[in-house]
């Protein structure tokens, strides 16, 4: 810097313009001010000085700021800071057993493995669903229904049928829709059987038609003939004749459906009927 | 004196100081060019060392530092690239485009003093330390800027007259 050194009274005048004198040295400048026309004079040039590098550097701050450095600036990757999770003091876990806590275990373990193996071999539930799921078993389920029904209605008086035989229409389009087999009522009256109603019940799953006849005249009187048909078509046999207890069974087999004659195992013309029934239903 | 309120993101007070910052740089660098450069390079180190700032004081107090530090870093590669190229050097110096017309008449290193301490209104502490030198060469310095500026202002009166 090649500019001369100000002078000690230009020093003095401009510590006074920024107010940083000392009482005594303020109470002299403004003396000389008042007494002196060129220290007057040249406080009021650096004022003027001050005045016009201030409205320059003032002019500078009207002029646009480049984009780019606004973009730079703007767009500038931010520091990563270190975060550190605030965690407790991990605790440190040391697996150890001696050998008694190690023996303890194992005796631990052998008594919790067969009481749960005794628990689970002494369950009744798990051999009952063996036997329900097993194949070749359906069929004989499905004949234990048909007799239990016939056994618990043969046995009503007044509730014998849901639908009297006052209504063979209602009958036939009820059974029909539900069970997905076309039949007729036989007339069985050649036997003495009196047609007494319907009933739609389950049996091995599927719906059964039912429909029920009452002996009227010759032996056995007021015995029950039950005809069931369903589309179920049980595995093995084609027909059955059997006589479980005191119900007798015959069954016929059609491409369409299984027909069943359920009767008192008294009823020696079961045979008889069946025959009939299959001609006519 | 504006002064920004500090905020979590220190590029949105830097985006709004940024006319001051040129304007200072401008002081330093003597070129527009050469002031954004210089202003960029800041800035970038600014946010770099953000986590610095505890929000005492005056923001551009630091940033105006920091130009400050960035301007003798870069003075330093520029005279070592001089050095290198001897032939260059002259031509270098001669590009130096000149500030505003009032402002062109003062020294060098005499325009930031002066824009810190009549423009800026820091303290002349605060203005010496930013710009690294004593309190009391800063306020002959001052004094010299004043007193060179009066003078402009006499002859641009002299002119109009």
């Amino acid at each position: 810097m090649n500019t001369p050194r100000p002078s000690p009274l230009e020093l003095r005048l401009s510590a006074y313009i920024d107010g940083r004198t000392s009482d005594d040295d303020r109470h002299d400048v403004e003396e000389l001010l008042v007494n002196d026309p060129q220290t007057r004079s040249l406080h009021d040039a650096l004022k003027r000085g001050a005045d016009l590098g201030r409205r320059a550097f003032d002019d500078m701050l009207k002029e646009p700021v480049p984009l780019d450095l606004v973009r730079t600036i703007k767009n500038a990757p931010l520091p990563r800071r270190a975060i550190r999770l605030p965690q407790g003091p991990r605790p440190t876990l040391s697996f150890k057993p001696s050998g008694l806590q190690a023996v303890a275990a194992c005796a631990l373990f052998f008594v919790l493995g067969g009481g749960i193996g005794y628990m689970i071999g002494g369950n009744p539930a798990v051999p009952q669903f063996s036997m329900i799921s097993m194949p070749g078993a359906s069929s004989r389920d499905w004949l234990d229904d048909i007799i239990a029904h016939y056994r618990l209605y043969s046995r009503q008086t007044n509730h014998l049928a849901e639908i009297p035989a006052e209504r063979p229409a209602d009958i036939l389009e009820w059974l029909t829709t539900n069970t997905g087999v076309g039949f007729r009522i036989p007339d069985l009256s050649d036997s003495g059987l009196t047609f007494q109603g319907a009933r739609l019940f389950a049996a091995g799953g599927g719906p059964v038609g039912q429909l029920l006849y009452r002996r009227t005249d010759g032996e056995g009187d007021g015995d029950v003939i039950a005809i069931s048909f369903t589309k179920t078509r049980p595995e093995g046999n084609r027909s059955i004749e059997e006589i479980r207890n005191d119900t007798g069974l015959v069954s016929w087999v059609t491409p369409l459906a299984t027909y069943m004659v359920v009767g008192p195992s008294s009823a020696a013309d079961l045979d008889d009927i069946a025959a009939k029934a299959a001609g006519l239903i | 004196m504006t002064q920004p309120s500090p905020s979590t993101d220190i590029r949105r007070d830097l985006v709004a100081l940024l006319p001051r910052l040129r304007r200072f740089a401008l002081t330093l660098a003597g070129s527009a060019a050469e002031a954004d450069e210089l202003v960029r390079e800041a800035a970038g180190r600014a946010i770099q060392k953000s986590h610095h700032w505890k929000g005492e004081g005056r923001l551009e107090s630091w940033i105006f530092s920091m130009i400050r530090s960035t301007s003798v870093d870069e003075a330093k590669k520029r005279r070592r690239a001089e050095g290198n190229a001897a032939d260059d050097a002259s031509a270098a110096g001669s590009s130096r485009p000149s500030k505003k017309d009032a402002l062109a008449c003062l020294p060098d290193g005499l325009a930031s003093v002066f824009l810190l301490a009549d423009v800026e209104g820091f303290a002349h502490a605060e203005a010496a330390a930013i710009l690294g030198i004593q309190p009391d060469l800063f306020a002959v310095r001052l004094c010299t800027a004043r007193l060179s500026l009066a003078a402009a202002a006499a002859e641009t009166s002299e002119r109009r007259a």
